[in-house]
């Protein structure tokens, strides 16, 4: 059965088991646990041990709970690629067998953040290299060792560079004479 | 199988009888420690004088047990196997049934931390991918053009390197189709034959 969260695509066989374990939480926790998973999608700092203390009443192991934020995140940044609105992942949800109010609260949840954590997955987006900034300088060159009478202007730029992940900066100069200069502006 | 000791490495694993069953404990201890982390010649020092005796003695015979440990482990050698291979050195009863209980111990640790020895490819950390299409460039304007820009994220130890790749859809797709048929090569008869046989 195919589901729009999933991009059109059959559900992963370990979302469907892990949505039992979702509905063993209360769903008021269940939207709290959302909104650190959330923060936590969209770059700052999730708070982990806030969700140890939501969990430990439905008295998931350790290894329970790293599913539920793994599933919770999968859910969240899925439907936000396939641009899935809450209403449509509710009840995509609630077919797959998680209860009502769980489903109802975390999409509510979703739908708060939906264009934020669309903006920063496209942020995310694979980028090769970024142009960080142009400078340049214009010289009038006199005379040479050459030519006694030279009377040409000379144009220098530099291309500075910003590496995606790396972040370093890398420049690249180039001199031109005004002649292709006029070409490169044309 | 049997092991066979050079005379060097004798003369190493000869300082044990006079070293006593307490100080053998502390050589394999050393002598594992050697393995999990590497040298520590503080660690040597530091033994050599609690049992009293020179630094070089305690560095041979953590050498000398270290070898024999792993070549144990390497071979897998069976008790009797070991039990004879250290006869050779003489030693008495009690001093066999310490190294023997340190091989049996400690046989499965060894054998994890020799496998992760060997050399290693590049592997696979991440995929990240692009879809584009060009519609006009400066020699030609009104175009469709679809490409794929894929970076691919390599991990060699602790290393991360990065290979970027363009591509348009019909050679992702004949791409796919290679990789596909690779895995379908585990279905043969051949590979289903070998992997039974495995088992």
């Amino acid at each position: 059965q195919r589901f729009r969260f999933c991009g059109d695509l059959d559900c992963p066989d370990w979302v469907l088991a892990e949505i039992s374990t979702l509905a063993k939480i209360s769903s008021v926790k269940l939207k709290l646990i959302c909104a650190q998973v959330l923060r936590d999608l969209l770059g700052e700092a999730m708070e982990y041990e806030k969700i140890l203390k939501l969990t430990s009443d439905a008295r998931l192991e350790s290894g329970d709970v790293k599913a539920t934020i793994a599933v919770l995140g999968f859910i969240l940044s899925s439907a936000a690629k396939h641009n899935v609105d809450g209403e449509s992942l509710s009840s995509e949800l609630q077919q797959l067998g998680l209860p009502k109010e769980h489903a109802g609260g975390l999409c509510r949840s979703y739908e708060e953040k939906q264009s934020s954590l669309q903006d920063r997955l496209r942020a995310c987006s694979l980028r090769l290299s970024r142009l960080g900034s142009v400078g340049w300088r214009v010289d009038y060159t006199l005379s040479s060792s050459e030519l006694q009478e030279v009377n040409e202007p000379l144009v220098h730029l530099s291309f500075h560079l910003r590496d995606g992940e790396r972040g370093g900066t890398a420049a690249v100069p180039m001199a031109l004479s005004a002649y292709k200069f006029r070409v490169l502006l044309a | 199988m049997l092991l066979v000791l050079s005379e060097e490495q004798k003369a190493h694993l000869g300082c044990l009888p006079r070293a006593g069953g307490a100080a053998v404990g502390e050589l394999g201890r050393l002598a594992l420690e050697l393995l999990r982390r590497g040298a520590a010649p503080r660690a040597c020092e530091a033994a050599a004088r609690k049992l009293n005796v020179g630094v070089d003695t305690v560095q041979h015979g953590v050498e000398g047990l270290t070898y024999l440990l792993t070549e144990s482990s390497k071979l897998m050698i069976s008790e009797t196997d070991f039990q004879d291979s250290i006869h050779v050195l003489g030693f008495s009863d009690e001093l066999n049934k310490l190294l023997l209980q340190l091989y049996l111990d400690n046989r499965k640790e060894i054998r994890s931390i020799l496998g992760e020895l060997t050399p290693k490819l590049p592997s696979y950390h991440n995929l990240e991918w692009r879809l584009d299409v060009q519609l006009a460039s400066r020699s030609l304007r009104q175009q469709i053009k679809p490409a794929v820009t894929i970076k691919l994220h390599l991990n060699q130890h602790e290393d991360q390197t990065a290979q970027v790749l363009q591509t348009d859809p019909s050679t992702l797709l004949h791409l796919i189709q290679q990789l596909e048929q690779a895995l379908g090569e585990m279905k043969t008869n051949h590979c289903r034959r070998i992997v039974r046989n495995m088992k």
